[in-house]
């Protein structure tokens, strides 16, 4: 039986969609909106108890935690290069990557609320709004300067699952911070979006609706 | 294995420190003010280019994030019995805690900020604060099911790496949520507070402190 995702396009469950088109594992994709109550339906419930995405029904078990989806597909499935194991050198920065995507997916996820979700204005605060914006940069400076010895990817010895879990929030963070002061940022999120397995995964997710600009500044406060 | 933890009391690096303490490692410990401007140094800036806690030097390699230490520690010293490999049957469970403690953990995040980082209310969003509750309570509401079953910690195999990810999460909840209607998440509380590892990891009488009320109520919007 094929795995299958329940998803919301744009959110973290594109990690797992990503992942699964480079292990060349068929997924079928439930598709799931944040605010049409979709996520409200019983049958989710059964799923994923609290109602978040992704949640992955694979091998008989259900995967809710984007980072352990990831550590747990690249221990099962065989013939990849995706994960060190335990034993090599680059096996603490590799968990490293892996945690640190999800500390800058924890701050955008933040901005989220504060600009999309949070329906009047004076529910927002300007103050948490402009620490998350200036926390997340200071965590992509942290990638950049990782990336400034010229690898091409978050590991020297090449592409792993830790860019999977970094690839996305990327793609979110742009939105929030510009990227014209991290050159090698931008030119590592332009490799990632080459990879066939990338677009694959962005064609199987369909267009994300919930961001309705490119950029969204800090309001005056 | 040589270690430094540096700490401040009561921050996430206590997830690390208790672990530690478990481990029976040797380690060197440095504690840092989470208010003054200590974790602003710049010593400490070199270590930890966002000047946060935790960070640990293992052999010479930093590494930032908790749960990646945690998770990196327990597979490294596989002899303390805190780890769960790729072969255990609970490895899943284990890597989906592992996880599933940082997104306890940046509900937490969010709320030491609403109440105690941002002294102002003008600067707060009390509806923030109100949702970032609720999910609190909800993150919560899952670990309930899961100890439904009389299980001693997170897993049947007993206490492992994850109890400490969690349990970090779980020592602290009770300060933004009530537990009166999750009664095997207390009890699991008090298993956690029994252990001695837990009590060395707690701040020394007179420590200066990030949290000084028992509870602190959601502001009215």
């Amino acid at each position: 039986m094929s795995a299958t995702l329940h998803s919301i396009a744009g959110s973290r469950s594109f990690r797992v969609l990503w992942l699964l088109h480079e292990l060349g594992e068929p997924v079928e994709v439930v598709p799931y909106q944040i605010m049409d109550g979709s996520l409200q339906q019983e049958g989710f419930k059964a799923i994923s108890p609290a109602r978040r995405v992704p949640a992955l029904e694979i091998d008989g078990r259900v995967l809710i935690e984007s980072g352990a989806t990831v550590q747990y597909l690249c221990e099962t499935r065989k013939g990849h290069d995706l994960m060190p194991p335990v034993h090599a050198d680059e096996r603490a920065d590799w968990l490293q990557w892996l945690h640190y995507a999800e500390t800058l997916g924890g701050g955008i996820q933040n901005l989220n609320m504060q600009h999309l979700f949070l329906p009047k204005p004076e529910m927002r605060s300007l103050t948490v709004m402009g620490i998350e914006t200036k926390r997340l940069a200071i965590a992509l400076k942290g990638v950049e300067k990782a990336l400034s010895d010229g690898r091409d990817y978050l590991l020297p010895t090449g592409f792993s699952a830790a860019d999977v879990m970094m690839g996305f929030t990327l793609t979110s963070a742009r939105r929030y911070v510009r990227f014209e002061g991290f050159p090698h940022l931008t030119a590592y999120q332009a490799r990632l979006e080459a990879r066939p397995a990338y677009s694959a995964a962005q064609v199987a997710e369909g267009p994300q609706q919930f961001y309705t600009q490119d950029f969204y500044e800090l309001p005056e406060g | 294995m040589q270690i430094t933890l540096h700490h401040a009391h009561e921050a996430r690096s206590m997830r690390v420190l208790w672990l530690l303490e478990e481990f029976g490692a040797d380690y060197t410990l440095r504690v840092y003010d989470f208010f003054n401007k200590s974790l602003r140094s710049e010593d400490y800036l070199t270590i930890h280019p966002a000047g946060r806690v935790p960070s640990v030097e293992v052999d010479g390699r930093v590494m930032l994030e908790s749960g990646a230490i945690a998770e990196y520690l327990a597979e490294q010293l596989p002899a303390a019995g805190l780890h769960r490999g790729p072969d255990h049957p609970e490895r899943m469970e284990y890597l989906e805690l592992l996880h599933y403690a940082e997104t306890i953990g940046q509900h937490l995040a969010n709320l030491t900020q609403g109440h105690i980082v941002l002294y102002e209310d003008w600067m707060r969003s009390p509806t923030q604060i109100g949702l970032e509750t609720k999910r609190l309570a909800k993150v919560l509401t899952r670990l309930e099911a899961q100890l439904r079953d009389g299980r001693a910690y997170l897993l049947t195999s007993g206490f492992s790496a994850a109890d400490c990810a969690v349990g970090y999460g779980v020592w602290l909840a009770p300060r933004f949520v009530s537990l009166e209607k999750l009664p095997h998440v207390a009890a699991y509380r008090d298993r956690l507070m029994a252990r001695p590892a837990l009590q060395k990891a707690l701040p020394p009488e007179g420590a200066k402190r990030i949290y000084t009320k028992d509870f602190y109520e959601v502001p009215d919007v």
